[in-house]
């Protein structure tokens, strides 16, 4: 009894301190932004970032992260904060460890041996497989399937106009 | 090393751009020739019928890209065969069906609802997506592993999806055909698949060549909004690139993809400017919870 109970304070504490871990993703801002009171443009402003800025990345929600800075905490961009450490990495997907929300752990690639990689001469040396080919055309979804799909999963089709190229690359199309 | 591959693409822009399209006619009826003899024999699946008048569509795509729908279709076939030859497809069905049934969904939020959107997982553990002309679209076993949503997955797909509306790859051969006509090969009386295979070049090699990187962010641009019209969460594709972002440039699991593609950083700096606050307010589901996960 007093052992269960005992394996089960350390648990939590192991669940605790896992927790605390996986919170602390850091990010850099890319470029000067506000940091919100809600994430949404519109909420009030409760403190800004300058590019380089080190936060600490304690929340998703949709494209907005809460960050924590010693400007203050809030709300910003996803797309102005660069998550984790600079370009040169360890090689482990550090970020998809990180976010609180619901990311925990599940997110590593795990390298498994036996399966290679796709290489440039693997794919040149690749011979046409008819029978893999008629599987994939099998396991396709017809148009009234995918919508029964979506309405199960609660996805409401809307009106979104593209996107046009930022003017720096303009002329592109 | 970066600007030196740059270099060498535009060099090789260049002279294709060069070679000109002043042998590509003769050649390039034989091929379309071929290809229509094997439509109306029925391979494929749901090709479309040649358009028997000619009319309005086949002959606008053929002034913007030279290729038909069937042609485009037959295409995509055999470079789809070409890499499942290379890495099949994970063998569970059930996967195949949910990414097949985000996929179908996501496609019909394009301008190209009425291709026969195919989509599959493939059995490596390199981080990639692939997309072949007429609607072929793969995802390989270790992106899709690395995802935690559907919004996510959507995200990925959508990136595709983008590839194959605005025919991508499809210039890219069209490009490279111009180059053929100077070999000769498709001049001479070949089968038909010969005529395909001699377009597609090796194996899926197809799949190894770089588009032009502002092909790249167009797909990301349409990816952030064809997620968004199927009522996704608009940022799935930006958490990912977000997350590929970390991988190391030496890990050989992204080595084709940083090859082929401009790094994440870029194309998250890209689309930041092209979204600027056009997104704010627009939520969107992002189902982790139905989100299929594979069995380690």
């Amino acid at each position: 009894m007093n052992a269960a109970r005992s394996m089960t304070a350390l648990l939590v504490a192991f669940l605790l301190a896992v927790g605390t871990t996986l919170a602390a993703e850091t990010g850099t801002a890319l470029k000067a932004d506000d940091l919100k009171a809600e994430p949404f443009r519109d909420a009030k402003k409760v403190g800004s970032l300058t590019a380089g800025d080190n936060v600490e990345i304690l929340k998703k929600q949709g494209g907005w992260f809460q960050v924590k800075s010693p400007k203050g905490s809030g709300w910003v961009h996803m797309l102005s904060i660069r998550r984790g450490e600079a370009r040169k990495g360890s090689g482990e997907i550090a970020g998809v460890l990180g976010l609180a929300s619901g990311r925990a752990g599940t997110g590593s690639v795990v390298a498994t041996t036996g399966i290679r990689g796709l290489s440039e001469e693997e794919l040149k040396a690749a011979k046409y497989n008819e029978t893999e080919l008629k599987k994939v055309e099998s396991l396709a979804a017809t148009e009234a399937e995918a919508r029964r799909f979506a309405a199960e999963g609660k996805l409401v089709a809307r009106k979104v106009e593209y996107l046009s190229a930022p003017k720096a690359t303009k002329g592109e199309r | 090393m970066v600007s030196m591959i740059k270099k060498a693409l535009f060099f090789s822009t260049l002279l294709l751009w060069c070679s000109g399209a002043t042998h590509a006619a003769d050649s390039w009826q034989d091929l379309r020739k071929a290809i229509e003899q094997k439509g109306q024999k029925g391979a494929g699946s749901g090709q479309h019928q040649p358009n028997p008048g000619g009319g309005l569509d086949l002959g606008v795509l053929r002034t913007l890209t030279g290729f038909s729908q069937q042609e485009e279709v037959a295409i995509g076939r055999q470079a789809a065969g070409n890499i499942l030859g290379a890495a099949p497809l994970v063998k569970d069905d059930k996967l195949q069906k949910y990414v097949n049934r985000v996929g179908r969904w996501i496609a019909s939020q394009s301008e190209r609802s009425d291709l026969d959107w195919h989509f599959g997982v493939i059995e490596t553990n390199d981080l990639n997506a692939f997309a072949a002309p007429g609607g072929y679209v793969f995802v390989t076993k270790g992106l899709y592993r690395s995802l935690q949503s559907e919004s996510e997955l959507a995200g990925v797909l959508a990136h595709e999806v983008g590839h194959v509306i605005k025919k991508h790859h499809l210039k890219i051969l069209q490009q490279s055909r111009v180059v053929d006509m100077g070999s000769k090969v498709l001049t001479q009386k070949v089968g038909e698949n010969e005529h395909i295979k001699n377009l597609i070049g090796n194996g899926a090699e197809i799949f190894a060549r770089s588009l032009d990187k502002n092909a790249e962010f167009e797909a990301d641009r349409i990816a952030v909004i064809v997620a968004a019209r199927a009522g996704y969460d608009p940022f799935g594709l930006p958490t990912v690139l977000q997350d590929i972002g970390h991988v190391a440039k030496d890990d050989s699991r992204v080595s084709l993809l940083f090859k082929t593609h401009p790094h994440p950083d870029d194309r998250l700096a890209q689309l930041g400017e092209a979204i600027g606050d056009r997104l704010d307010g627009l939520k969107g589901q992002t189902l982790e919870n139905r989100f299929y996960r594979i069995k380690p």
